[in-house]
């Protein structure tokens, strides 16, 4: 694979937290790359920099030593942001808006037509088995409900990256294996690379790749690179 | 456990804590600064009511009984300063010959002074011309003979022969009316008019005059002990009052029935203390709702993190915290808030203060000042208490960790809507605007003669209720407006977040309660905000008006009596520098009938030059109809309401006057035609006269001898025209200017420094209306960091972000500041119908201050962008460190 069509590709990136003594570094110098279709595990245990990982691939953080790339996504931030999909640990709907308009929001953003935004909408919701909440406000929504609504919306998105940070730690371990059947399926149908963090081993095992995290460093030496 | 969350929430919640104790210290400082105003402006009415007594007391002798006896007595009892005997006499009429013609008038009196009377009382009596010392003629009667100083006037005396003196000097009396009261008269009882001539002559001349040799009984002699006192008052009037009175009532006991006390003193704070209430009522009309809506908006304030707080319980609750530990929390809380914000409220409450009044307002005194903060301070706490501590406790009481969890509800429709508690509120205040109109609008109860006075409450109740419906109802219609109409609100947002306008107008949709509360918060600061200027800039305007009536315009030249200057000398003054306009009036005494009254002749053309005539000084037509009328229909006169009713005229009715024909000296008979009433004029004083056409007036008693000329000087350089014209005019003129007549008319409470009161409101209320916009907006966008963020990681562009947040702000400006506008209209018509009693004259329109107003427009929008833009900015930053945030 020519470097040129990573996804993303991180450079001896570092993130600290903080300076002087209370300074803490979340990721120490990692080297790594995301290919198109790839499905990785980032496992390891809690506070070892999984979930900054995850936010300096997805350019929520930016590293403050070394460098993330992203060679086949726009330079800019908003439009990269559409190829990148999101799944938070926790609940991220806004909740002011239902659960059709939370799912729509970033077909609206990035300006998709209303009639081909309602079909991706309500094929998203339907891949995630929620259309019957498609009213409802986020409030009147189960945590595993809400977790689902907001994989739907990235699923809608069609993103070519899905960055899922700890998606099945608020739930049950049937529901989280539902989600992750739903994530699974849904980024096959689509083409999208997955990278999913977490400390639960079952999930970890349903992916192609495995990375852990241990105090902030990746190790990938034991990774066997899966190139769909 | 308690200084661990008091820590955390100092630390981690620093801005809501800030916020709400910013509110609370808005309501405290208006609190404390108003009441120590309030204190200081009684104090301010006692004196001044105080130092408008030229007399304090006049002890009527009674027949029989021993005046040099009930001197002695008066002297002796507490808290007299000096004490001057006065006898008064009557005279059958005053006679003069000057130019060879005989001049005679009707009764009068004539009153003997002591040679230290006018040293102990120098208020009394007004040189005007000649010499002090020797026989003094009053102004209206040295008119009427047509006297100088060093004319001989005879004094008519009954079953003797008149006796003949030399006139000394030419005196007003400013306090007729108190002099020559009808002492012991009845309280309710009209009070009689003072004599139309008065004589004064030296004590050793009366005695002569009128006493000793001649026959006294015949006179109707009677003697007056006049009384100084310096007995210290409470600077409270209505203490003061009470004080005053109960002194002369033992003075009266004392005394036994040999003397009445006429209690100058307490007439004069009679009318302070009336004064101390409407000063009461300006406070709690226009003080107390800034306080009220300072408590609301800490009410936003603290409940734009109600959601977060009850999380936040929840989280206590599910880690097993007691509900009574978590109470206690919450009372840390709002004590902590309590105190912060009223220690803060006391602080800017004193700056402002001494803003407004200076270093110690008049009559202040450490104390009642030291009460007010205390109040103030309390409220404060009261405040907190209700805004912050109740819902928590509320919460925890009855909500589940569950539904404590939730952030977001689908909003309903509060019982007050559903019940139309607006419709009924503002029903209300129509009502009770109709009854206390069947009233007058008499705010204050206070019978003459009576100790007690009241306050009619309930007509406080009109504005009240409609402030109150009004806003309801604003609410009412913001919650349809975004409940049924996100299309037109999507397209109206759309310049300004682009594709998000349909996304935008779902959210404001249903977030529709916190910024329906916005907008109506907004709503109601601005609304006092507008009404309290428009009903200070009325009260200014009346203010101005009343002085203008007193002077008659910017600088009034009075000509000397018995010197005839024709109107041509108007030119003269014309062309002093800073004279805009000169206008001459007439001014001529006539009798209707028995009765002697005032006539100014005017020129109707032009009158309204020099001087303003509001329509509210006329009954039946506008003052531009009535003066048209006079010029078109020259034996046109205006008459006063009570000469109307005594004479039982309508329009068109034939008056005859009798004027003094200048040719013969002779009284005459002079034809008019009622023509309309008027109330006021500049120049008149406040009981009966006439207003006609001077041409006509010259043509009938063929002089055009001008009274005063008026000079307007554009409202500027009063006081320096005024000096200029006195060098021109030599000193037989008496000039006066505006400037003077402001610190001299009206009623005390003009004298109270209103215009400190006005500064302080007026900056209250536009930093009300700024913070009502610009905080809770920036609260509830705080509020809703979270969800920006959210869209920020989605890919919303900064631009986009700052659409949403300015599309909030827009909302709240428009919506608020029209619904402001239309409450204040109102709500301004009403504060000025309702406090009639304390414009003097009561206006005709309202005065609207588009400076202000506009002031107050511009700092609400500038409040509200910079809220917006600075919230949009704050959710800009990388999202995923605003959602590990929150």
């Amino acid at each position: 694979m020519k470097p040129s069509e990573n996804l993303v590709v991180c450079t001896d990136a570092s993130r600290t937290f903080g300076s002087g003594r209370s300074a803490v570094v979340a990721v120490h110098g990692t080297t790594s790359d995301v290919c198109p279709g790839a499905r990785i595990a980032i496992a390891g245990p809690s506070g070892s920099g999984k979930s900054t990982l995850l936010h300096l691939m997805a350019g929520l953080e930016l590293p403050t030593c070394g460098q993330v790339t992203w060679p086949s996504f726009s330079t800019n931030a908003a439009e990269r942001a559409r190829d990148i999909g999101v799944v938070f640990q926790s609940p991220s709907l806004v909740p002011a808006l239902d659960v059709a308009e939370n799912t729509a929001l970033p077909l609206v953003l990035a300006g998709v037509h209303e009639q081909e935004s309602r079909d991706r909408v309500a094929e998203a919701l339907e891949l995630v088995g929620v259309s019957n909440l498609a009213g409802k406000l986020p409030e009147e929504l189960s945590g595993g409900q809400a977790q689902r609504v907001a994989v739907a919306r990235v699923l809608a998105q069609r993103p070519r990256l899905v960055l899922a940070d700890e998606p099945t730690g608020q739930l049950d371990r049937a529901t989280g294996q539902h989600l992750m059947d739903v994530l699974l399926a849904a980024t096959a149908r689509i083409g999208a690379a997955l990278v999913v963090s977490t400390h639960d081993r079952a999930v970890a095992e349903r992916l192609d790749t495995h990375w852990t995290m241990h105090e902030g460093r990746l190790r990938t030496a034991a990774t066997k690179a899966v190139l769909s | 456990m308690t200084i661990t969350w008091l820590g955390g929430l100092l630390r981690r919640r620093t801005g809501r804590l800030l916020a709400t104790a910013v509110g609370i210290s808005m309501a405290v400082a208006l609190i404390a600064a108003l009441g120590s105003f309030l204190t200081a402006s009684k104090a301010t009415m006692t004196a001044r009511a105080l130092r408008s007594v030229a007399v304090d007391w006049q002890v009527q002798v009674q027949p029989g009984a021993d005046p040099a006896a009930v001197m002695t007595a008066v002297a002796k009892a507490a808290g007299v300063k000096a004490t001057e005997p006065v006898s008064m006499a009557q005279t059958t009429g005053l006679a003069a010959t000057a130019g060879g013609a005989t001049q005679t008038t009707g009764p009068g009196m004539v009153l003997s002074l002591t040679p230290t009377y006018r040293q102990r009382f120098p208020g009394e009596i007004r040189q005007l011309s000649g010499s002090p010392a020797g026989v003094l003629l009053a102004q209206q009667t040295a008119a009427n003979l047509h006297v100088r100083p060093g004319d001989q006037v005879s004094i008519g005396r009954a079953g003797n022969a008149p006796a003949v003196v030399t006139i000394a000097g030419v005196v007003d009396l400013p306090q007729a009316d108190s002099l020559f009261q009808k002492v012991g008269a009845p309280p309710q009882s009209q009070p009689s008019a003072p004599p139309d001539n008065v004589i004064l002559l030296p004590e050793a001349t009366f005695n002569t005059v009128m006493g000793q040799g001649a026959s006294a009984a015949n006179f109707a002699l009677t003697t007056q002990i006049h009384v100084a006192r310096d007995a210290p008052l409470s600077g409270d009037p209505a203490a003061a009052y009470e004080s005053v009175i109960g002194a002369a009532h033992n003075l009266e006991a004392h005394l036994a029935g040999k003397a009445v006390v006429g209690n100058n003193l307490g007439a004069a704070l009679e009318g302070a203390r009336k004064d101390a209430l409407y000063a009461q009522m300006l406070f709690l009309f226009l003080g107390l709702p800034g306080a009220v809506l300072a408590a609301l908006l800490t009410a936003a304030l603290a409940s734009a993190g109600a959601d977060r707080r009850r999380a936040e319980q929840a989280l206590l609750r599910t880690r097993g915290l007691a509900p009574g530990k978590i109470a206690r929390l919450a009372v840390v809380e709002a004590l902590l808030i309590g105190t912060v914000g009223g220690l803060l409220g006391l602080g800017i409450g004193a700056a402002a203060g001494r803003l407004a009044f200076g270093p110690s307002p008049v009559g202040g005194s450490a104390s009642s000042t030291f009460i007010w903060f205390a109040i103030a301070f309390v409220a404060g706490l009261v405040i907190a208490t209700l805004t912050v501590l109740v819902p928590a406790l509320r919460d925890l009481r009855t909500r589940t960790v569950a539904q404590a969890r939730h952030a977001v509800g689908r909003p309903g429709t509060p019982l007050w809507m559903r019940s139309g508690v607006d419709f009924m509120l503002i029903a209300g205040a129509l009502l009770v605007f109709w009854a206390s109109g069947s009233n007058n609008y008499s705010l204050v109860l206070a019978p003459e003669g009576v100790a007690t006075i009241s306050v009619s409450y309930w007509a406080f109740l009109g504005p009240a209720l409609l402030w109150l419906g009004a806003a309801m109802l604003l609410w009412r219609i913001a919650n349809l407006a975004l409940t049924h109409g996100r299309r037109p609100l999507a397209r109206l947002i759309r310049p300004l977040t682009g594709r998000l306008a349909q996304i935008g107008a779902s959210s404001m949709s249903r977030q529709r309660r916190p910024l329906a509360r916005a907008l109506v918060l907004l709503a109601l600061a601005i609304s006092f905000a507008a009404s309290t200027a428009t009903f200070n800039a009325t009260y200014q305007q009346q203010a101005e008006a009343d002085a203008q009536l007193t002077n008659g315009a910017d600088v009034t030249v009075t000509e000397s009596p018995g010197l005839r200057v024709g109107p041509a000398a108007a030119a003269g003054m014309a062309s002093v520098p800073g004279v805009r306009h000169v206008e001459p009036v007439q001014h001529r005494f006539a009798y209707v009938g028995a009765d002697l009254q005032d006539l100014y002749g005017v020129r109707p053309g032009s009158i309204t030059g020099a001087t303003s005539l509001q329509d509210a000084y006329f009954v039946g037509g506008t003052a531009k109809a009535l003066m048209a009328k006079l010029a078109a229909q020259p034996d046109s006169i205006l008459v006063s309401d009570e000469t109307v009713k005594d004479f039982q005229l309508t329009p068109g009715d034939l008056i005859n006057l009798r004027l003094q024909d200048s040719r013969t000296k002779e009284l005459q008979t002079v034809p008019f035609h009622y023509a309309g009433i008027v109330k006021e004029f500049p120049t008149a004083p406040k009981d009966s006269f006439f207003v006609a056409n001077a041409d006509y007036i010259t043509k009938a008693t063929g002089s055009d001898a001008v009274g005063a000329f008026l000079v307007d000087t554009g409202g500027s350089n009063q006081a320096r025209v005024a000096t200029d014209l006195q060098q021109r005019l030599g000193a037989a003129a008496a000039i006066t200017n505006v400037t003077q007549a402001r610190s001299q008319v009206g009623s005390s409470l003009t004298s109270v420094n209103l215009a400190g009161l006005t500064r302080l409101e007026l900056v209250f209320a536009v930093l009300l209306a700024a913070s009502a916009g610009g905080i809770v907006l920036a609260v509830g966008l705080a509020e809703r960091r979270r969800s920006l963020a959210i869209l920020s990681v989605l890919g919303a562009r900064r631009a986009q972000l700052r659409g949403l947040a300015l599309s909030e702000g827009l909302l709240i400006t428009v919506g608020g500041l029209a619904g402001g506008g239309l409450i204040a209209w109102g709500l301004s018509q009403m504060l000025v119908k309702v406090l009639t009693g304390v414009f003097d004259p009561p206006p005709s329109v309202i005065a609207v201050p588009w400076g202000y107003l506009t002031i107050t427009v511009l700092a609400v929008v500038a409040a509200l962008g910079m809220a917006a833009v600075v919230s949009a900015r704050a959710s800009t930053r990388p999202a995923v460190e605003e959602l590990r945030d929150l």
